[in-house]
Formats: C-alpha cells, sequence, structure tokens
C-alpha cells in the first residue's frame, strides 16, 4: 500500500470569501426548513438572504481594494488578482465587476421573493408545490397559510453557481456552475403560486431543453479537451497557438475537432443566454415562471451567460476568433431581428419582455465580436461595454418585472396589454416608473439603455463589424417604436376596466425604486461607472 | 489516423446523434430525458477516450464529476415530470397546452 | 498512408461493445414502452462500462455501472413504475415532417462530427500506464487529482447534492397539512357524538352466524328478531347482495328439530338462499 503523501492545496480562502458566503447562506437557509418552525421560517429566511448578500459585498469590496497584483503564485497574498483554487477560479477585473452586479441584482431581485401584499398575505410561490393543482389539499394548504420558503435558498444557489460560472477557469468548473446555476432556476419555474400548470409545463420545457443544451456544451468541452489535452483556459490557448500545454504530454491534433468542439459549446452558451435560433424556450418559460423568478433568470442568467461566453471565447479561443467571430455576428442579427420582430406582434406583456430579453441579447452579442482590446482614453473594449449593457439591463428588467407584480385584474396579474391601458393615469408613480423602464429598454437618451446601446455598437463598429452596428442601430429603432407603442397604450388610451394597481410592499418598492433610480443615473452621469469598468476590462490569463 | 480513437469518436458522435433524434422524435418526457442522459453517456465517452490519448487523467475526473452532475439532474428532472404528471395523468410533453417541443 | 491497421484486442473489445451499445441506442428511441426504453438504455451503459474499462479507467467502469446504470436508471425505472408501466405514448406528429426530418439532421449532424473529428485524429495516442502508475493505481491517481487540482470543483459539486433533494421535497414531497389524529383523538370524537347526537361509541355489530351461513352478506339478529342494518357494509345493501337472515334462521332452526328427531329428517336438497330484494326490506336494512 502506497501511502498518498501529498500536499494539501491551497485555497484562498479570502478571495473566495463572496462566492462561499453566499453558499453558506443558501446552505444556513436549507438549515432552517429543517429546524425551525413555520412561522419563524420567512424572517430568518429573509434576514439570512440580506446577511449573504450584504456580507459578501462587504468582502467583495474588501478584495476589490485590497487585491494584490502579483500573479506570481509565490508573493501573492491572498485577496490577490489571478488564478484561485489551485486554478480552478479566475479573479480578476471582469469576475470582481460582475460578481459585483451578481449580487446586487441577486439582492434585488430576491427581495422581491419576500413579498406577501400583493397576494393577500400569501407569496408569490405556490403554498404547497407537491399537491395537485385545483385539488382540495391545494385550498387547504392555501387556508392554513403554508408556504414554500426554500425559494430563498434556491435562489442563492443559483446566486453561487452564476458567480462561479463567470469566474470559472476550466471547463469542468464552468459546467459544474451551468448545473447548479439552472437547477434551482427549473425548480423556482415549477412553483408559481397562480396559473400551476402553465408553470409546471414551463418547468418541464425549461428543464429537457436546458438539460439537452447543457449535453451540447458537455459534448463540445469534450472535443475541445481532445484537441488540446487541458480543460483550463490558458492550455486550450497554447495548445491553439502551438506552445506547449501545462504539465501535459502535447498530443496534437489538427483543428477539426477545435472548430466541431467550439461550435457544440457554443449552442450550449446561446442556449443560456437565448440567442436564435435557440431562444424557443425563453418568451414560454419567462411567461410560465412565477414573475420574481422571471426577473431574476432574465437578469443572472444573462449576465452569467454572456460574460462566461466572453471569457471562454476571449481567453481560451482567442486563437481562432476569425473563424467564431462572423458566426457569432450572424446570430447577433438573427437574435435581434427575430426578437424584435417577434416582439411587435405579442400581446402578453411577460412575452413581450421576454422576445424584448431575447433581442438585449443580440445587442450585446454585437459587442462581443467588436474589439476586445485597449481602445483609447474615455472608451469601454468590448468587455467594458458588454458589461455597462449588461448593468443598464438589469435594473431595467428588475423594475419591469416588479411592475408587472403590481399590475393586477381581480387578484391575478394582468398579463393583457389591453389591460395595461391608461396605467399611467391611474396611477402615476407606477406609470413614470414603467416608462422609465421601457425607455431604457428602447435606448432613449439620458437613461442607462442608451448609454448600454452606444457602448456596444461603438465596439462592435470599432472591431470592425461597422455593418453589425448599422443593422443594431437599424433594430433598436424598431425596437423603440415597440416600447413607445406600449408607453402610449398607458397614458393615452382609455383606462382598461377592473385593472388596479395593487399595493404593494417595500419588498417589491424598494428594488423598483432602487432600479429606475439607478436607471436614470446611469444615463444621466455614466462617466464614473464607466470609468470604473474601464479599469476592469481585462480577462486575466 | 488511430484506429482505435477512430472507432471510439465514430461511436461517441453515433450514440450522440441517436440521443438528439431521440429528443426531437420521441413525446414521452421520461424517454426525451433518457436521450439526454444518452447524450451526456457520449461525451463521457469522449472524455475518457481523449484522457487515454494524452495521458493524463482530466478527461477522468471530468467524466467523474459528469456522472455526479447527472444525478442531481435526474433527481430535480424527474421531480419536475412527477409533479406535472400528477397535475395532468400524463408524461407527453404535447399535452400541455402552453408549449410545444 | 503509411502505417498499417494493427487490430488490438482493445479495438477489438471497443467495436463489438460499441455495436452493441450502439444497438441499445436505437432501441431507445424506437421501443414504445417507457420501460422497454430504460432497459435498452442500461443496456447500453453497461457497454460503455466495458468500454470505459478497456481505456485504463477502472474507477469510471465500476461508477458506470454502480451509478449510472444502478442508481440513475434505476431511479428512472421507479418513475416509470409511479406513472403506469402500461403507458405508450401516441404516434401522433405535432409537426408534420418532424420525425423523418429530425433523423436527416441527426444523420447529419453525425456525419460532420465524424468528417470533422476523425479527419483530425492524427497523433498517436500516449495512453494512460505512466499517468494511472504515478501514485500507485488508477483510483489513487484520481484521488490526487480530485483533491489537489479539482478540489474545488469537487466541493463546490455538493451544492448540487443539496439542491437536488430540496428540490424533490418540494416538487415531490407533500408534508402533512393536518395535525395527525391519534387513538386518544379518535375516542374522545366518538364520545363527543355520543353526547351531542346519541351515536353509538362502540364498535358496530358483527354479521350474522348461523349453520347454514355465515358470510359478511348475512346481516345480525337483533335479539327481537329484527334484522341489524348496522351489520352489513352498505356496499352490499347497494349491490342486493345481503342474505335474508331470518329465511336462514327459519331454515336452521328446521335442521335442528330434524336432528333432535321432532320430525322425519327430509330429502336434503341444496336449496339457493334467498336475498332480500323488496325494496321495502332494503329501506329497512339502510
Amino acid at each position: 500500500m502506497i501511502a498518498l503523501e501529498t500536499v494539501a492545496p491551497v485555497i484562498e480562502w479570502q478571495s473566495l470569501s463572496p462566492v462561499l458566503i453566499v453558499l453558506g447562506g443558501a446552505c444556513l437557509g436549507v438549515i432552517w426548513e429543517g429546524v425551525l418552525p413555520r412561522r419563524l421560517r420567512n424572517p430568518f429566511q429573509i434576514v439570512t438572504l440580506l446577511a449573504a448578500i450584504i456580507g459578501a459585498l462587504t468582502m467583495l469590496t474588501l478584495n476589490f481594494l485590497h487585491a494584490s497584483l502579483a500573479t506570481d503564485a509565490a508573493t501573492s497574498v491572498d485577496p490577490k488578482v489571478g488564478l484561485l483554487a489551485v486554478g480552478t477560479l479566475c479573479s480578476d477585473g471582469p469576475s470582481m465587476a460582475a460578481w459585483f452586479a451578481l449580487l446586487v441584482f441577486g439582492g434585488l431581485a430576491l427581495l422581491i421573493f419576500g413579498d406577501r401584499q400583493l397576494n393577500q398575505g400569501a407569496s408569490a410561490f405556490a403554498s404547497a408545490a407537491a399537491t395537485t393543482p385545483g385539488s382540495d389539499e391545494e385550498q387547504l394548504a392555501d387556508t392554513i397559510g403554508r408556504e414554500h420558503t426554500e425559494v430563498y435558498a434556491l435562489g442563492l444557489f443559483s446566486l453561487a453557481g452564476m458567480m462561479v460560472f463567470v469566474a470559472a477557469n476550466d471547463l469542468i468548473t464552468m459546467f459544474i456552475a451551468l448545473e447548479v446555476m439552472s437547477l434551482p432556476l427549473y425548480l423556482l419555474a415549477a412553483i408559481a403560486r397562480r396559473k400551476r400548470l402553465l408553470s409546471q409545463e414551463a418547468a418541464l420545457k425549461y428543464f429537457l431543453l436546458g438539460a439537452f443544451a447543457s449535453a451540447f456544451f458537455l459534448f463540445g468541452a469534450a472535443l475541445i479537451y481532445g484537441y488540446s489535452g487541458s480543460f483550463q483556459w490558458a492550455g486550450i490557448d497554447s495548445a491553439i497557438s502551438g506552445g506547449s500545454t501545462s504539465g501535459v504530454a502535447v498530443v496534437t491534433f489538427g483543428d477539426g475537432i477545435l472548430i466541431t468542439g467550439v461550435a457544440l459549446l457554443a449552442v450550449g452558451l446561446l442556449f443560456k443566454m437565448g440567442a436564435v435560433p435557440f431562444q424557443s424556450w425563453v418568451p414560454d418559460v419567462y411567461t410560465g415562471s412565477p414573475t420574481p423568478v422571471t426577473g431574476w433568470m432574465a437578469v443572472g442568467v444573462k449576465i452569467a451567460a454572456i460574460l462566461g461566453m466572453m471569457r471562454v471565447f476571449y481567453v481560451a479561443l482567442g486563437g481562432i476568433r476569425w473563424t467564431w467571430q462572423p458566426v457569432i455576428a450572424v446570430v447577433a442579427v438573427l437574435t435581434m431581428v427575430v426578437g424584435v420582430i417577434m416582439a411587435l406582434a405579442q400581446t402578453n406583456i411577460k412575452r413581450l419582455l421576454a422576445y424584448s430579453a431575447v433581442s438585449h441579447a443580440g445587442f450585446i452579442l454585437t459587442a462581443v465580436v467588436g474589439t476586445q482590446f485597449y481602445v483609447g482614453a474615455g472608451q469601454l473594449n468590448a468587455i467594458g461595454s458588454v458589461m455597462f449593457y449588461l448593468i443598464g439591463y438589469g435594473f431595467a428588467t428588475i423594475a419591469g418585472f416588479a411592475i408587472i407584480m403590481m399590475v393586477r385584474r381581480g387578484s391575478a396579474e394582468a398579463w393583457d396589454l389591453d389591460d395595461w391601458a391608461g396605467i399611467g393615469v391611474k396611477n402615476p408613480v407606477v406609470g413614470v416608473l414603467f416608462a422609465i423602464v421601457l425607455l431604457s429598454f428602447a435606448g432613449i437618451p439620458l437613461t442607462a439603455g442608451f448609454i448600454g446601446k452606444w457602448a456596444v455598437f461603438t465596439s462592435a463598429w470599432t472591431g470592425g463589424y461597422w455593418w453589425l452596428a448599422v443593422v443594431g442601430i437599424a433594430f433598436s429603432l424598431v425596437a423603440a417604436y415597440l416600447y413607445l407603442k406600449v408607453l402610449i397604450k398607458m397614458f393615452f388610451a382609455p383606462p382598461a376596466e377592473g385593472v388596479r394597481v395593487a399595493k404593494a410592499s417595500p419588498f417589491v418598492w424598494i428594488p423598483v425604486i432602487i432600479s429606475t433610480i439607478a436607471t436614470l443615473i446611469l444615463g444621466l452621469l455614466p462617466g464614473p461607472v464607466m470609468q470604473w469598468l474601464s479599469t476592469l476590462e481585462i480577462f486575466i490569463r | 489516423m488511430n484506429p482505435t480513437l477512430l472507432a471510439v469518436v465514430t461511436l461517441a458522435a453515433v450514440l450522440f446523434c441517436i440521443g438528439l433524434v431521440g429528443v426531437l422524435i420521441r413525446r414521452n418526457a421520461l424517454i426525451i430525458f433518457m436521450c439526454v442522459e444518452l447524450m451526456l453517456n457520449a461525451a463521457n465517452l469522449l472524455f475518457v477516450a481523449f484522457a487515454w490519448a494524452h495521458g493524463g487523467l482530466d478527461g477522468q475526473v471530468a467524466a467523474f464529476f459528469v456522472m455526479v452532475v447527472a444525478a442531481a439532474e435526474v433527481v430535480v428532472g424527474l421531480s419536475i415530470i412527477v409533479a406535472v404528471y400528477r397535475a395532468r395523468r400524463t408524461t407527453s410533453v404535447d399535452v400541455p397546452d402552453a408549449l410545444r417541443l | 498512408m503509411t502505417e498499417t491497421l494493427e487490430i488490438t484486442p482493445q479495438l477489438v473489445g471497443i467495436i463489438l461493445c460499441g455495436a452493441l451499445a450502439i444497438i441499445g441506442g436505437i432501441g431507445l428511441i424506437t421501443l414504445r414502452k417507457a420501460v422497454h426504453a430504460a432497459l435498452s438504455l442500461a443496456f447500453v451503459m453497461v457497454n460503455l462500462a466495458v468500454i470505459y474499462a478497456l481505456f485504463d479507467a477502472a474507477l469510471l467502469a465500476a461508477a458506470q455501472v454502480i451509478v449510472y446504470t444502478g442508481a440513475i436508471l434505476m431511479l428512472f425505472l421507479f418513475v416509470i413504475m409511479l406513472v403506469g408501466v402500461d403507458r405508450t405514448e401516441s404516434h401522433r406528429e405535432p409537426i408534420r415532417g418532424l420525425k423523418p426530418t429530425a433523423i436527416v439532421a441527426g444523420i447529419g449532424l453525425c456525419a460532420l462530427i465524424i468528417l470533422g473529428v476523425g479527419s483530425a485524429l492524427t497523433a498517436t495516442p500516449v495512453g494512460l500506464e505512466s499517468a494511472n502508475a504515478t501514485w500507485g493505481g488508477n483510483v489513487e491517481s484520481l484521488a490526487v487529482l480530485i483533491f489537489q487540482s479539482y478540489v474545488f470543483p469537487f466541493e463546490y459539486i455538493s451544492a448540487l447534492m443539496i439542491i437536488a433533494p430540496v428540490g424533490a421535497m418540494v416538487l415531490a414531497h407533500g408534508a402533512r397539512l393536518r395535525p395527525k389524529r391519534t387513538q386518544a383523538d379518535r375516542a374522545a370524537e366518538r364520545i363527543a357524538a355520543y353526547a351531542k347526537s346519541g351515536a353509538h361509541p362502540g364498535p358496530l355489530p358483527n354479521a350474522a352466524v348461523t349453520a347454514l351461513h355465515d358470510s359478511i352478506a348475512t346481516p345480525a339478529l337483533l335479539p327481537d328478531g329484527s334484522i341489524s342494518a348496522a351489520s352489513v357494509a352498505e356496499a352490499m345493501v347497494e349491490r342486493d347482495a345481503v342474505v335474508n337472515t331470518q329465511w336462514v334462521a327459519a331454515r336452521t332452526a328446521e335442521r335442528f328439530a330434524e336432528l333432535n328427531g321432532e320430525v322425519e329428517p327430509a330429502v336434503v336438497t341444496p336449496e339457493p338462499l334467498e336475498l332480500i330484494d323488496t325494496d321495502e326490506e332494503r329501506g329497512a336494512l339502510k
């Protein structure tokens, strides 16, 4: 028997602490479900959620301020910029910025789970998801006030999945993070309080297509590993550029493996961000899921999928960018066209925002093919402009779906676009807030959406894809017509009968107000944030 | 061209595409899910074969993790399928009205 | 091509098990019943386990059989049993021409992958002898790799191990909605009902036991000779299966008298039991 005498691996605990705190909060949430009496669970869960988010943000800020720039493992001290946890994670500018964004959006979006006022004292989730919809048992569970407080823990798990996904430094970690991000969302999609059949169908569709997409991702990952003999970005990159891979015997195969692998991997990633032609799940899943969950998945998954994709394509596959750039450009055009045109045909506000989310993925993808290197003072490169776009999109989306929760016909959410007629007159505050959201989506000046669109199109233009920028501008004008149509209906159409803006608790109001104010500030004073992002826009290899 | 590798890559590609066709043509959610599992198995086969080709065990570690992930995914997926079955008394993906696969 | 095609035992094994796996895969997508599909998938997985073993992956071969075939697939079978084994799916195609299109697309993608990848497999494989020998064996070397290089993904994957049972509990476990009724609760309820409405708190009377008939379809007779409605199940009454005990009692009394010599024994012929059949009598039983 040979004794396995190995040294313990070095783990940078402080650099990893934001992820670990979020995971710890999620585990604590699961423990509360087991040990606390039912009436105490909800307050404990909300306190745990807030503590985890604030704790993680605090640690992240400390790490950000004190991170050692030494990339040499021997001299670097713990909060550091560089590879973490034996080279499976990467702490660099984009990952830190993405963690900030994900934690802030996670905090806002998961806070909305806590609302008990819009559903007359009940949450937006099923009282007992295991009961058959429409059964006596379900009625009884409603009457005695049962609720699923696991949703906070599941939300935190998905947040931890997204955080690792954007920072993953190898394909294995990325695949596991993809699943940690997705599985809680499949579950959360299935447990809406109202229209439960629709919700379960949405979850089934999301799950089957999501698992299908991860199979593509995995087959692509296997082929890329076959090509390079390494899972790490650096190893794949050096295999492409012909250098020796670290510690792995060099067995070089032809490019056919790599190209096939990249194509299949891209299918998996494009599916997650809802790009055409893998967008078919988006409208159904966004509509069927409980609205607070829709807001969270629309923001979180998009940030994670796009930044994760940029990391793979820039860091690992930068050497063959002449191969993938035209393909992604075509996908971007298709995504913009299909997203905008399908959104024009929708009569359901949730489906409309779902297709609008598809079109935003297209606008963002224009920058992904754009330039990825330093472009000059005061300008953002592709990573910075995508990040800015995502931050603007995230605030507007969270506010948008939260406001959809408030507009109700009877006790159910009014999804029909005709029901939204005259909402701005009935309740001017909500009307103005939703107008800000729509203007930002439309990319009207003085909102975050305008600066974001400006940044991504500039990036595409300077990257040599001027025709893509032109198509993008053209379709953002068509999209602007779409949002203005809704806006005009909200303020100038005769008010719809029987639709009201329900009283919401601070759990909804605080995220809505923070998000809309942030949308305006980012539109009026984008300078500081752009400045900050421009220092954070280089991926470390 | 190495015949062993060629044989195993062909096998993996065939199994992957059988799974793909199964996902597209079958209407029972359980069988669709099993077809996805077949696709994951095809990927695992590639990991193992390329680990052998490169003389490094990383591919086997990946296959090992994929098995763990698949186990978790199966639990979540089957509980969703059971929930849909309880409400609808069917596991067909056609009966749900709001969506078409 | 200068190198000669070398037929190794490994290659023979892969081709053999691979062919069987493909047959299993085709079974998975063609067999109508879900159980048969699951069993063909199990067949594929066992064949893949053999191939893993041929590629020096001893641990994975074992895990493939134990985890994949033994646990994951059995979970599938369990759910198939739960939702009904004899269920077959409809032949209806939701989109016309989906099947041929899907098959052509599948064959096309397969050809693309094989052409793209196959032509690129130019290098000679290294083999795993030295990698496996680093720490004394396949399992040991994998263990070192998992606990050194891949320690973060390994620990992180435990998040999935928590999410999965939580999700299964949320969607499939029905927590008790009413408090559990104990024996004491039931007794108190019965006495309360007796105090309130005079409902009998004790057990219901048994069915009658007579010399000629003792099935549960025979209602008991009360001391005054009338039939006790409470001694037979209501379903029996509704299905007209209740025997007229008074008639049975009369026959019993006759036989008893014969045996005591009080009357001449009659030739015993089996006669059909008289069922209660008039509405009036049935009404009395209800």
